[in-house]
């Protein structure tokens, strides 16, 4: 029986060379991605483990970014303590409050490439999916073992194979497929395991819009969710990491596959889709969706804070002044994303249309800071998770949308349409 | 290996798709001490959770339990507060391995809410893979824990686990 990505990934990471499903291997790890759990919850792990030297610091990114710049007293003290560990360790890669979102400062350094196993003390991890890499989250005790071994176990996932054809038409993105495929599936549906993503549509598509689907297959309980690399992927390694030799994996024509479900958007033309409260799988057509007025419209986060997100909200509020019943904020996912924003004149846009740019980090979307909200309130987020207090108050609100989906209702105050703007 | 002694308490029944949020919410994620993030576990599906629940208590939930985020502090806040034991319909991925790693069972039976009620007297057997309600008189055979699993948990948690494997002490 032939492999699929998954397998082949893991495979390649074993000592014996090869993974099937169902069986549980180790693993040798080729990059570790820690945050702020770093300081909290792993460094006294590591002390409890009688752990001094970690296994390789080429191999280890360190992220203050959940709380960037720290927020209060507790939040400095995990920043100050990744700081130290960086130094004292040598760690290479290190990316403080100043740079941006772990999931995007990742793929921007240069540090995914197709075939790796890559691994984030965070669930959001399976976003370099998009890269064509195994990559998943785990939380501080698996994460201190890999620091001090560069192992791991993982149970091999069995997989389920996506294929999306057909185009994404004009002002709907690729957020609104995976919220659609979320409220098909459900949010347990792929528990364990992998979400390998083919066809035309996810061939086209670019770097950014692929990570938005890779990130929420979380949602779904998936452990990765590897993709092709397709041309956009390969003009981003050419770009990020030149010198870096990789192959793309792709997996044998008869690999075995648990599942097979297909989405033909040629014949089902995809709509925008806004995720109600308090769960990512509540999605419903825009149409079907009150036109409820929203306190606080938020564009950022790992999973829509990037160029092309900022580009087509900037696109819909350009020349235009967001309703003064609302407030608009903006979170480009990095440093260099906020640069490209400003060089491209979106943010001028966003201040001149009302709106707020926050420096890059987590913030709103983790209920952080910059933009936390109050009891009662309601916000369209273009987040991945919308849970009961997720972003604030547990008495507060979340829908879940694309950028443009946000940027439409920033301009009318309520949950709007961005095909009518 | 220790044997794990048996494990019986009371029964905090919860519904499908309680999440991380919902067992410890983000805004707590920086205290660092877990007894005073322990103080807001599950205080969003039952704020009287925390004020009585009782040391060797066990959670029982529907469907998908621990979804969402990676954080290790949602097992660890239930621990904090006395739960030995998690029996879920089903577990999301992330938190039933945390779960383990910190040294407490989490144990997937498919159909456990239909049978067991606030309140209820719940028996574990982890060595014979056996669950008992006494008060509804069911009993529920666990398929086997996969062999690195069962070691973790034996040797209680994956702290001690892997000092032993590694033959470290400090
Ligand atoms: S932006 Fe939100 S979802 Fe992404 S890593 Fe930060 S907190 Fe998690």
């Amino acid at each position: 029986m032939g492999k699929t990505i998954a397998e082949k990934i893991l495979g390649a990471h074993t000592k014996q060379g090869e993974a099937s499903a169902g069986e549980t291997i180790e693993a040798s790890v080729d990059l570790l991605m820690v945050h702020e759990v770093l300081g909290s919850r792993i460094i006294p792990i590591l002390d409890e483990m009688c752990v001094e030297e970690v296994w390789d610091p080429n191999r280890i990114l360190v992220v203050n970014d959940h709380w960037a710049p720290a927020a209060d007293i507790d939040s400095a003290e995990i920043h100050r303590r990744n700081r130290d560990f960086v130094r004292k360790h040598g760690i290479k890669h290190f990316c403080d409050v100043d740079c941006g979102i772990c999931h995007q400062v990742l793929p921007e350094m240069g540090l995914v490439k197709p075939g790796d196993l890559v691994i984030g003390s965070d669930s959001h991890s399976t976003t370099y999916g998009a890269f064509n890499a195994f990559s998943t989250g785990l939380a501080a005790t698996d994460s201190a073992i890999i620091i001090a071994t560069g192992r791991c176990w993982f149970k091999v996932p069995y997989t389920i194979k996506i294929t999306v054809e057909g185009t994404i038409p004009e002002w709907t993105m690729s957020k609104d497929l995976i919220l659609k495929i979320i409220s098909d599936l459900g949010s347990s549906y792929a528990t364990y395991q992998s979400m390998e993503f083919h066809g035309s549509t996810i061939d086209r598509m670019s770097v950014g819009s692929r990570m938005t689907i890779s990130n929420m297959t979380v949602e779904m309980g998936a452990k990765c969710s590897p993709m092709l690399v397709n041309n956009h992927v390969e003009a981003w390694m050419k770009e990020r990491a030149p010198h870096i030799e990789w192959k793309p994996i792709i997996p044998d024509s008869d690999a075995e596959y648990v599942e097979e479900i297909e989405y033909d958007l040629v014949s089902d033309v995809l709509e925008p889709i806004v995720a109600l409260p308090h769960s990512p799988e509540n999605g419903r057509p825009i149409d079907e969706v009150d036109e409820i007025e929203v306190d606080q419209c938020f564009i950022g986060s790992c999973t829509n804070g990037r160029l092309e997100d900022l580009a087509i909200a900037a696109k819909l509020l350009k020349g235009k002044k967001i309703a003064s019943n609302t407030r608009l904020i903006v979170t480009p996912a990095s440093r260099e994303t906020y640069l490209q924003a400003l060089k491209a004149g979106y943010v001028e846009i966003f201040l001149e249309a009302g709106g707020i740019v926050t420096n890059s980090t987590c913030g709103a979307c983790v209920g952080g800071h910059l933009g936390v909200l109050g009891k009662g309130e309601i916000a369209i987020s273009s987040t991945n998770r919308n849970f009961r207090g997720r972003m604030g108050h547990l008495e507060s609100e979340i829908y879940l949308a694309s950028p443009a989906t946000v940027a439409a209702s920033a301009i009318k105050g309520k949950i709007t349409d961005p095909r009518r703007i | 290996m220790k044997p794990l002694e048996k494990i019986a308490g009371r029964a905090w029944v919860f519904g499908d798709n309680i999440n991380t949020d919902q067992i410890i919410q983000g805004q707590y994620l920086t205290l660092l001490d877990y007894k005073k993030m322990a103080e807001h576990t599950l205080e969003i599906p039952r704020p009287e959770f925390v004020d009585r629940v009782q040391e060797g208590d066990i959670i029982v939930a529907g469907d998908n339990f621990g979804s969402g985020s990676s954080r290790e502090e949602a097992p660890q806040v239930i621990k904090e507060v006395g739960i030995r034991a998690i029996i879920a319909e089903s577990f999301a991925r992330i938190f039933y391995r945390n779960t383990f790693n910190i040294g407490i069972p989490a144990i997937q039976i498919p159909s456990i809410c239909d049978y067991v009620d606030d309140g209820d007297r719940v028996v574990i057997d982890i060595e014979l893979g056996r669950v008992t309600i006494p008060s509804k008189q069911k009993t529920f055979e666990t398929p086997p824990l996969p062999e690195v699993v069962r070691e973790i948990l034996f040797t209680g948690g994956a702290v001690e686990w892997f000092r032993k494997r590694t033959d470290r002490s400090c």
